[in-house]
């Protein structure tokens, strides 16, 4: 079924089985912004210059579709005052940016070419593509980030963050879970978390800047050879361990050293306050990765029947 | 980006900042603090001396200022210890002057008194000019204890004297100034 | 007007007469009207002291100042005589940061050159190793930092019957590993009150805290 809803009017969609179908024409240039509180929020995304709506939502649930200017925006309605639970999977065009948020809300975005936010408290935000800004928010999920580019700000509170084959600027943070970077191309990167390890494996620009940060746990940084970069490494507590010689030219006080390795343009702070700090090449980053993986498979072969 | 923020308009916060920022050295964060402080400064300057003196020691209040900022450590708030400072210096410029301990007039009105300073008493004063008028001692004591809320205890240390004679003083000069209340 | 009360007048307004004495003043009082008189008085005369308003001198004496501390000139900080420190850079960054509401943590990573001066970056043999003076100036800057903490927390528990009590498990949980951490930097600073690095974590892990509460305060808020 085709609909087209003329602009600011707003239009309640509630059949009688517990599911929505519409599809909606979009102007060129549109964003979408969906507003779930529990429930999955899946997008898709096509070629054609319409968003597809396909949610779940119980008989008792309605949504709530409309345009205004060049925004279509996706609620899950609400009967008798109490939000409704519904499951979303729309399929918009790849240059659409979304605003995504909810409370109990998964969020995943497959296959974007645009810029998205997604928020939401308890569930976890899984994202492939994207492109320009690009903000994650998460309370109590895990936050994944892949093939995506642009000004990205990822965070969780309660869970892990994971940015793969991502570029641009980049920050990245958790209180309670690890920070891992991989296939990372970027002059301009954050990394924090509380309780948990951070590793970073990507490019070392001229005149970047790099930080990466913990309390507990152990940095592991992947240092190409040739990089140019002026390496701050600290730790109150941890053991500092690199694989190559570090060339110690510069400065130390108690609990902090700098290092310049090459030309020192980019500048690197690891800093880790009880964990151990890392410096590897790459290629054994990715040796000991694929070890991990390996381990992982195993671990999970054997636990079947 | 920082320039940005230190734009803003003056709070508690921003003078304590501001305090900060000087004392490592930034001369624009110590002007934004003398422009706020200067007017209190002056005026006790002027009240406790006289109005000739008021800007050459106001200027060396705040120079000090500038110098012992490393020893200001934010536990009070900067306006008092900037306050406390300028009345240091006042004092330190009052055993300069060579101002002696035992003028202390016990007359009933110190202001007809031979130490007047102005030539013609008759003409109408306000409260501030009778103030100024003052004996030295009787005005700092009265400024120091009802302008400015320092204790007897305090001023008796501060001028030298025994609180006794602080009470003593304030009271002459608030006697004094009673007639000077409406203009 | 001149009996045996009147030099104890001012007294008696300030408060400082002693029980017995104030008693007998004031049957005094109920019968001597010029006391009754000169103690209005006396009391208008402390009021309009108070009232006093602070006059701007009539010439600017700022030039005069300005000239006389060097300013606008470069200052090469290592010839200042005072224990240019982190905790004080950190005073002054902190205190930023809280005016601007969390904006301007880089600052603390890369310190902002102050207008007016140049900075020489100071050597650790620069510092000057006078713990006591480092551990107060750190306490200024927690005391400011916990301040805020303290006034987030309370809007916290205010808004906190808007969230599920999962999520609120879940907050406290990261707020109690923030704090532990918070708590772990704080020994090891105090074991050593000048160090950068330890001056700088302590300071990143309670901005992380500020950051965490301002954010789940946002959240509470926008639940309906």
């Amino acid at each position: 079924m085709l609909t087209t809803i003329a602009a600011a009017v707003l239009a309640t969609l509630a059949p009688m089985q517990g599911e929505t179908d519409t599809t909606i024409a979009v102007p060129a240039g549109a964003s979408l912004s969906v507003n779930n509180f529990g429930g999955a929020i899946v997008i898709h995304t096509w070629t054609q210059n319409r968003v597809k709506v396909h949610a779940e939502h119980g008989s008792r649930g309605s949504i709530e579709a409309s345009l205004v200017g060049t925004t279509l925006t996706i609620k899950a309605g609400s009967r008798h005052g109490s939000p409704s639970v519904v499951d979303f999977d729309i399929t918009v065009p790849a240059e659409m940016a979304l605003n995504l948020s909810g409370t109990y809300t998964e969020i995943e975005v497959n296959g974007s070419k645009a810029a998205i936010t997604a928020e939401t408290v308890d569930g976890s935000i899984d994202v492939r593509g994207g492109s320009g800004n690009i903000m994650l928010n998460s309370v109590q999920g895990s936050v994944t980030l892949a093939d995506a580019t642009g000004r990205i700000e990822v965070n969780s509170i309660n869970e892990s963050v994971e940015l793969s084959n991502v570029s641009g600027q980049i920050k990245a943070e958790t209180t309670n879970g690890d920070v891992t970077l991989w296939g990372i191309k970027s002059s301009s990167v954050e990394a924090t978390t509380i309780n948990g390890d951070v590793e970073y494996e990507g490019t070392i620009t001229d005149a970047g800047t790099y930080t990466f940060t913990s309390h507990n746990g152990d940095i592991q940084i992947s240092i190409p050879e040739g990089a140019n970069v002026t390496l701050t490494v600290a730790t109150a507590n941890g053991d500092i361990d690199a694989s190559f010689p570090l060339p110690f030219r510069g400065t130390r006080e108690k609990h902090r050293y700098t290092f310049k390795l090459g030309t020192g343009s980019a500048r690197m702070e690891a800093e880790s306050f009880q964990g151990d700090i890392e410096l590897r090449r790459p290629a054994e980053m990715r040796e000991h990765q694929k070890e991990k993986e390996k381990d992982k498979d195993h671990e999970m072969e054997q636990e079947e029947p | 980006m920082p320039r940005q923020v230190l734009e803003v308009t003056l709070t508690a916060d921003s003078v304590a900042a501001d305090a900060a920022l000087a004392a490592s050295g930034d001369a624009s964060a110590f002007e934004r603090l003398y422009r706020a402080h200067v007017n209190r400064v002056h005026s006790l300057v002027r009240r406790m001396l006289d109005a000739d003196e008021a800007d050459d020691l106001t200027q060396d209040v705040f120079v000090r200022a500038w110098d012992k900022l490393s020893t200001f450590r934010g536990e009070s708030a900067f306006g008092t210890w900037l306050h406390r400072l300028a009345v240091n210096v006042v004092l330190a410029r009052r055993k300069t002057l060579g101002v002696e301990r035992g003028r202390f007039h016990s007359g009933e009105n110190p202001l007809e008194g031979v130490s007047g300073r102005r030539e013609t008493p008759e003409i109408s004063m306000d409260f501030e000019e009778a103030l100024a008028n003052l004996p030295d001692g009787a005005r700092q004591v009265f400024v120091l204890h009802d302008v400015e809320g320092y204790r007897h205890e305090e001023i008796a240390q501060m001028l030298g004297v025994v609180p006794g004679t602080s009470k003593s003083q304030l009271h002459h000069a608030r006697m004094a100034l009673r007639r000077y209340l409406d203009r | 007007m001149n009996d045996q009360w009147t030099d104890r007048l001012s007294e008696y307004v300030d408060g400082e007469l002693a029980n017995g004495e104030r008693g007998a003043l004031e049957a005094h009082l109920a019968t001597c009207a010029a006391c009754r008189g000169a103690v209005a008085e006396l009391r208008q005369v402390v009021a309009r002291a108070r009232s006093l308003e602070d006059r701007a001198p009539q010439t600017d004496l700022w030039s005069g100042v300005a000239k006389r501390i060097g300013a606008g000139q470069v200052v090469d900080i290592r010839s200042r005589r005072f224990s240019f420190n982190v905790p004080q850079l950190i005073a002054a960054s902190i205190a930023l940061v809280l005016l601007s509401g969390g904006g301007m943590w880089v600052a603390l990573r890369r310190p902002a050159t102050p207008s007016g001066t140049r900075i020489v970056t100071p050597r650790p043999d620069d510092f000057t190793m006078n713990a006591s003076a480092d551990r107060q100036a750190t306490r200024i800057w927690t005391g400011r930092t916990d301040a805020a903490i303290a006034d987030l927390q309370e809007d916290l528990q205010r808004n906190e019957g808007r969230l599920d009590t999962a999520t609120v498990r879940v907050v406290r949980e990261n707020l109690a590993l923030i704090d532990r951490a918070i708590g772990q930097a704080r020994a090891a600073l105090d074991a050593d009150p000048g160090n950068a690095y330890l001056n700088l974590h302590l300071a990143d892990t309670m901005r992380r805290k500020l950051e965490l509460l301002r954010r789940i305060n946002a959240i509470a808020a926008a639940q309906s």
